[in-house]
């Protein structure tokens, strides 16, 4: 509060700011601000869960170990069920979180709550059936078949069975036994599992008794997050399909094993795609409906049509490659933030690599630059990957900006992402983009060696808000 | 930004647990006797900390006071009278009052809360507690077994139509 007043001398004194600059310096801090409320939010949702149980009177019901496990029992459950709720926030691509901190970002937040969600429902489980047993007097297979035959705890073992096949199968399977859609069908099955689970919270439990306003609460937190799934996951994607009506225009091969995909649809700008967004696609032949594919923009869309560029990576782009014109295809997005409102520096570093260069070429294209503002590095191993790389040279924004390019293999067995002949010259991140502490760094290209230039970027001491990544694994 | 956001989350959460911990020390209390109540806390200003931490005390120490006060009650009902049978999620509970001369000597549970072996023996543990505690207070306005809500409340219904009967 205090410091609202007080900065501004300073900040005026040092030498005159750029309007932009210094719009970008204050959304990226309102950015930060309302990250760090939406962190706090979550942890505040889950002192509310123990705070459910606080209010209820829960203290007074513990009264040696046999009460202690069971209240135990009854905070891991409130607090792991919480956390599976934010979890499905986190999965709803809500507009505003993605705006925020980034879908991907969301998402790695929701991987990380996994496992804990996880281990506190089976405390639950445990903790309550031995705390029962103790207090009762008898064993703990017992009090198994006893508390099965309670009121809807069938449903919330079977509950309990589901959440355990669904984090396994992410966990452990992560993504390499399985095809990508086997386990996103059975990641789905983590929806049937919070909802079965909800009959016993609601009449097992003296918690959520009748009446309550702990119960109004809980049952206003299920229907936030199942309202927010319903919403943005299906709703929302459904609508915008049906309004703007998208079809394939036409397929065009840019290189070998690279496509652009021409698409047609009614008031595309309406969709509002920020250049460097992706969007989630799905293309209505009979081979690939059931494949939704995350692909980025590789040009800002016009009114009436939109361009995006692939390669075909795994089998389903390889099909999608093949798409005749008229295919009718669904959009769920866009979303994204790799685009221009995300920068915080005054000046603006871009490295891409083969594919990467799709959502590299719609930012800089819905870029407002300065002369010498921008400093683009192109990279391929070889000449067929140097598709699009014309078309940035040629964009109005680029205009007075310089576009390098780096061709050539990266060296056997050494940890680079700059090819060979470089490396030779003694090319560095720094000789590259001379002002990079003074830049936002815009990197896209595969994953490793992604990790390898926002090394040697971190290693320069460019600080972390100032790196943008577009990750393509997921 | 990491600490920021670290600084709010605890400040929030801790937020957020005093004022469940306050709910939960408050809300166990206000089924003692106003009377009673009062009595402890026109005692200077504590606020509300010291009547939250003293509540829980009075309901023994109200059975002296109030017990002497059935005075009033000159044509006293004498027999026992049995409560309606109250329905609840866990099953029925009914309770049976034994009134001598205007004051409860005894309650019996008829019945329980039974629907299943968890059930049977939330009851078994829940309901000497609220003998004790109505035979104390002589009323129905007794706190509940905390981890028996739903037994307490069939069970202080049931009672209070007994006691309906029986004129108390």
């Amino acid at each position: 509060m205090t410091l609202r007043t007080a900065p501004t001398v300073p900040v005026r004194t040092r030498r005159m700011v750029d309007p932009v600059d210094r719009t970008r310096r204050i959304r990226g801090r309102r950015r930060r601000r309302t990250a760090d409320a939406m962190i706090a939010l979550v942890w505040a949702s889950v002192a509310a869960a123990m705070t459910l149980w606080l209010a209820y009177g829960g203290l007074n019901t513990v009264s040696g170990l046999a009460t202690a496990l069971t209240a135990a029992g009854i905070v891991t459950g409130l607090v792991g069920t919480d956390l599976i709720l934010v979890m499905l926030v986190l999965a709803a691509r809500i507009p505003a979180v993605d705006r925020v901190v980034g879908q991907d970002t969301a998402m790695a937040f929701h991987r990380q709550l996994g496992k804990p969600a996880l281990y506190l429902i089976l405390a639950h489980g445990a903790l309550l059936t031995v705390g029962y047993a103790m207090a009762d007097g008898s064993n703990v297979v017992t009090e198994t078949i006893s508390l099965f035959q309670g009121p809807d705890m069938a449903l919330a073992y079977l509950g309990l069975g589901l959440l355990i096949a669904v984090v396994v199968t992410s966990v452990v399977a992560v993504r390499r036994r399985f095809a990508y859609e086997a386990w996103h069908l059975i990641h789905l099955l983590s929806y049937a599992a919070v909802l079965v689970a909800l009959p016993h919270q609601l009449s097992a439990g003296g918690v959520l008794a009748d009446g309550t306003v702990q119960r109004v609460y809980w049952i206003a937190l299920y229907v936030l997050a199942f309202g927010a799934i319903a919403v943005f996951r299906f709703a929302v994607p459904a609508l915008r399909s049906a309004r703007h009506g998208i079809r394939v225009a036409g397929v065009e091969q840019v290189a070998p094993g690279v496509v652009s995909i021409h698409l047609a649809g009614r008031d595309l700008d309406r969709l509002q795609t920020a250049g460097g967004q992706y969007a989630i696609w799905r293309f209505w032949t009979g081979a690939t409906w059931w494949h939704a594919h995350p692909i980025s923009f590789s040009a800002v869309p016009t009114a009436s049509s939109a361009r995006l560029t692939v390669r075909d990576l795994g089998t389903g782009s390889a099909a999608i490659s093949r798409v005749r014109p008229g295919t009718r295809v669904s959009i769920e997005g866009p979303y994204g933030v790799f685009t221009e409102a995300h920068r915080v520096a005054p000046k603006l570093a871009v490295v891409a690599a083969g594919i990467g260069i799709t959502p590299i070429r719609s930012m800089l294209e819905h870029s407002t630059l300065r002369p010498g503002e921008a400093t683009v590095l192109l990279r391929g191993s070889d000449p067929s990957q140097s598709y699009l790389w014309d078309e940035v040279g040629a964009l109005r924004s680029m205009r007075g900006n310089a576009v390098f390019s780096m061709m050539g293999p990266r060296p056997q067995g050494l940890a680079t992402w700059m090819s060979v002949e470089a490396l030779a010259h003694g090319v560095t991140i720094g000789t590259v983009f001379p002002d990079l502490l003074n830049s936002d760094l815009y990197v896209c290209g595969p994953q490793s060696w992604i990790d390898l230039v926002i090394r040697d970027a971190r290693a320069a001491g460019l600080p972390e808000d100032q790196i943008h990544v577009e990750r393509f694994d997921w | 930004m990491r600490a920021r956001a670290l600084a709010l989350s605890i400040l929030s959460s801790a937020a957020v647990l005093t004022v469940g911990w306050q709910l939960g020390t408050q809300g166990q209390t206000p089924t003692v006797p106003d009377a009673t109540a009062t009595t402890t806390t026109t005692a200077p200003n504590g606020g509300s900390m010291s009547s939250a931490a003293a509540a829980p005390a009075p309901t023994p120490t109200a059975a002296g006071s109030s017990a002497s006060a059935t005075a009033p009650a000159s044509d006293s009902a004498s027999g026992t009278f049995t409560g309606t049978s109250v329905q609840t999620r866990f099953g029925p509970v009914q309770v049976q009052i034994t009134v001598a001369n205007g004051s409860i000597t005894d309650v019996t549970a008829l019945q329980l809360t039974d629907k299943d072996q968890r059930s049977v023996s939330i009851s078994n543990r829940a309901a000497p507690v609220l003998r004790q505690e109505v035979l104390a207070a002589q009323s129905a306005n007794v706190q509940g077994v905390s981890g028996a809500t739903y037994t307490s409340d069939g069970y202080l219904s049931s009672l209070q139509s007994a006691l309906d009967q029986a004129g108390l």
